[in-house]
């Protein structure tokens, strides 16, 4: 923090506060309404989860796992799943492997859907927010339907997933598509290209590439400012590789590269993405198939380790496990891209104005269960 | 001087877009209304009949219910929960399969196992439980499951279970005997062996 001047002052936003999106503690100096200089304090959501997962077996992490980033659960389980099956060498059926990309790519959508609408409402924006919300309910509805969680699903196993799908269940995703697909463009109306709020975001906490890329920020954070990186892309993991679809990146349209809008916009370009993903994912799932064919007896890794990184809906998601050859991890790191977001914010709003320290971390959409872990 | 005009001009372009989406809303507001309101209306319970061999699966997650007469105190429900919120007492019985009237044992499960052990606790916190289903599948006689759906002819579904002391919500599903009847029923048929 070094020595705060005397014209400076220090404000503290949190650990209750409603633009912190969790119990993040903010201390800030500032200048008048200049900020100087930020330090994050997190740590007030930190349930041990790498000591737990020492002391617990390897099913009943993948519960813990969902409640990293309580958002998108199910591209945690994906992650974890798929270190755990490349560790244990298993091959996952077909069917399983299709049920998996859409039920991440769903999780997607409703991760970015809850991202934008609060980013809405973190700038002044109230209405788009409940918009996002009822339709992000719908996707809520097809996760129940399928495994009788809404939020925390403990859905994907080591070699499988827990519940087949129900009857019905692709014409419900493919009515959800058609109702959904020209939602995005009633979102762009009401909230991307409105005046004000380009005004409150454009140009602000502008992340350039080689920051971003020195800090390790991924996902949606970089490629707002125009690093085309995407792990589904370019280290294809599951069977991401068969689908065609775009990587957007941001492109400075009404500002700079790199800017709040820039990282908004990717979000919303992305959602249009994961909707190309399920319909062709939808169309190519075989019709039939056992979910629990691939389920190992036991689940005891051979001693060895692994890291092994998916894409989240916030970006570079990894997990590295050791193994001991015993049905519990000998260690379990995950590496939350969350918390690089969180780091970069220092580097980003510092000269900006106080008001302009909530839009930018809004903008790079954190969640503190994922941070502190 | 242009410019001004023209984010002028732009402003109140798009805020008007925007305006048209929530007017078109308002409009079909009785059509498009989401709304639920809660205590009087509640959303349809989620269908019944989801494909598959209701046996076998359990897709309704609402709280834990327990039959015990057909537990047989294996523990694996309390060995595979996360947050160790299930906890077991046994006691082994000498006649195995017998029914103990005195402390209203059953001795056979309803899939015909003959029980080697009477359960004298088995309490459930559901403040602790993370609702993650993992103590239902390892479970030999399907006695343990979450309420609702395909169990519905076993237990409705009940999702509303608030209560006001803390205490009310650790489920105590063992039958409720002291625990000198139970030494006695155990140790009852070891006199006569004798």
């Amino acid at each position: 923090m070094g020595v705060v001047q005397g014209d400076q002052m220090v404000l503290n936003i949190g650990p209750q506060h409603p633009s912190t999106h969790g119990v993040l503690r903010l201390k800030v100096v500032t200048d008048g309404e200049i900020v100087s200089d930020i330090t994050p304090i997190i740590g007030y959501l930190h349930r041990c989860f790498e000591k737990h997962c020492e002391n617990s077996t390897y099913e009943q992490v993948i519960p813990y796992t969902d409640r990293c980033d309580y958002i998108a659960s199910m591209n945690n389980n994906f992650g974890y799943v798929v270190a755990m099956e490349e560790l244990m060498e298993i091959k996952v059926p077909e069917r399983v492997e299709y049920i998996r990309v859409i039920m991440a790519e769903l999780n997607r959508i409703a991760s970015h859907l809850l991202a934008l609408g609060t980013y809405g409402l973190d700038v002044g924006a109230f209405t788009p927010f409940l918009y996002m919300f009822r339709d992000r309910e719908r996707i809520l509805d097809i996760f129940e339907l399928t495994c009788g969680a809404r939020l925390l699903y403990n859905y994907m196993w080591v070699g499988g997933v827990s519940h087949d799908l129900p009857v019905g269940f692709v014409e419900t995703v493919y009515n959800f598509l058609d109702y959904f697909e020209p939602k995005v463009q009633e979102y762009n109306d009401i909230l991307t290209f409105n005046k004000i709020f380009i005004e409150r975001t454009a140009d602000v906490g502008v992340l350039l590439p080689e920051v971003a890329i020195s800090f390790g920020v991924s996902g949606p954070n970089l490629r707002g400012s125009g690093v085309k990186w995407d792990i589904r892309k370019d280290e294809p993991y599951s069977i991401y590789e068969r689908f065609d679809f775009d990587v957007p990146v941001g492109q400075g349209l009404v500002g700079t590269m790199g800017d709040c809008w820039d990282r908004f916009y990717v979000r919303v370009l992305e959602m249009i993405e994961s909707t190309k993903i399920l319909r062709q994912a939808l169309k190519d799932i075989p019709a039939n198939g056992d979910v629990h064919q691939a389920l190992p007896k036991k689940i005891r890794p051979p001693k060895g380790s692994i890291y092994r990184r998916t894409e989240s809906p916030r970006g570079d998601l990894g997990y590295y496990i050791i193994s001991d050859g015993s049905p519990q991890p000998y260690r379990l790191k995950m590496r939350s891209p969350a918390f690089t977001a969180l780091s970069v914010l220092n580097e980003i709003s510092r000269g900006w104005m106080l008001s302009d320290v909530i839009a930018v971390l809004g903008s790079l959409d954190i969640v503190l269960g994922e941070i502190d872990r | 001087m242009i410019k001004y005009f023209a984010t002028i001009w732009e402003t109140v372009t798009t805020l008007l877009t925007g305006m048209g989406v929530t007017w078109r809303h308002m409009v079909a507001i009785r059509r498009d209304n989401v709304t639920l309101q809660y205590p009087e209306e509640r959303w349809p319970r989620p269908e019944r009949d989801i494909g598959f061999d209701h046996d076998k699966y359990n897709v309704i997650r609402s709280r834990l219910h327990v039959d015990i007469d057909d537990c047989i105190g294996c523990l694996k429900c309390e060995r595979v929960c996360p947050v160790d919120c299930i906890k077991i007492d046994t006691v082994k019985v000498l006649n195995r399969g017998a029914d103990i009237p005195n402390i209203r044992h059953k001795g056979i499960t309803s899939f015909g196992t003959k029980k080697a052990l009477v359960v004298t606790r088995f309490d459930i916190d559901m403040t602790e439980c993370c609702y993650c289903n993992l103590c239902v599948y390892p479970c030999p006689e399907e006695c343990i499951y979450m309420t609702g759906g395909p169990n519905a002819e076993k237990h409705d579904i009940d999702y509303e279970f608030s209560e006001y002391d803390r205490n009310d919500l650790i489920y105590r599903f063992a039958k409720k005997v002291s625990d000198e009847d139970v030494t006695n029923a155990t140790t009852e048929t070891q006199e006569v062996t004798d």
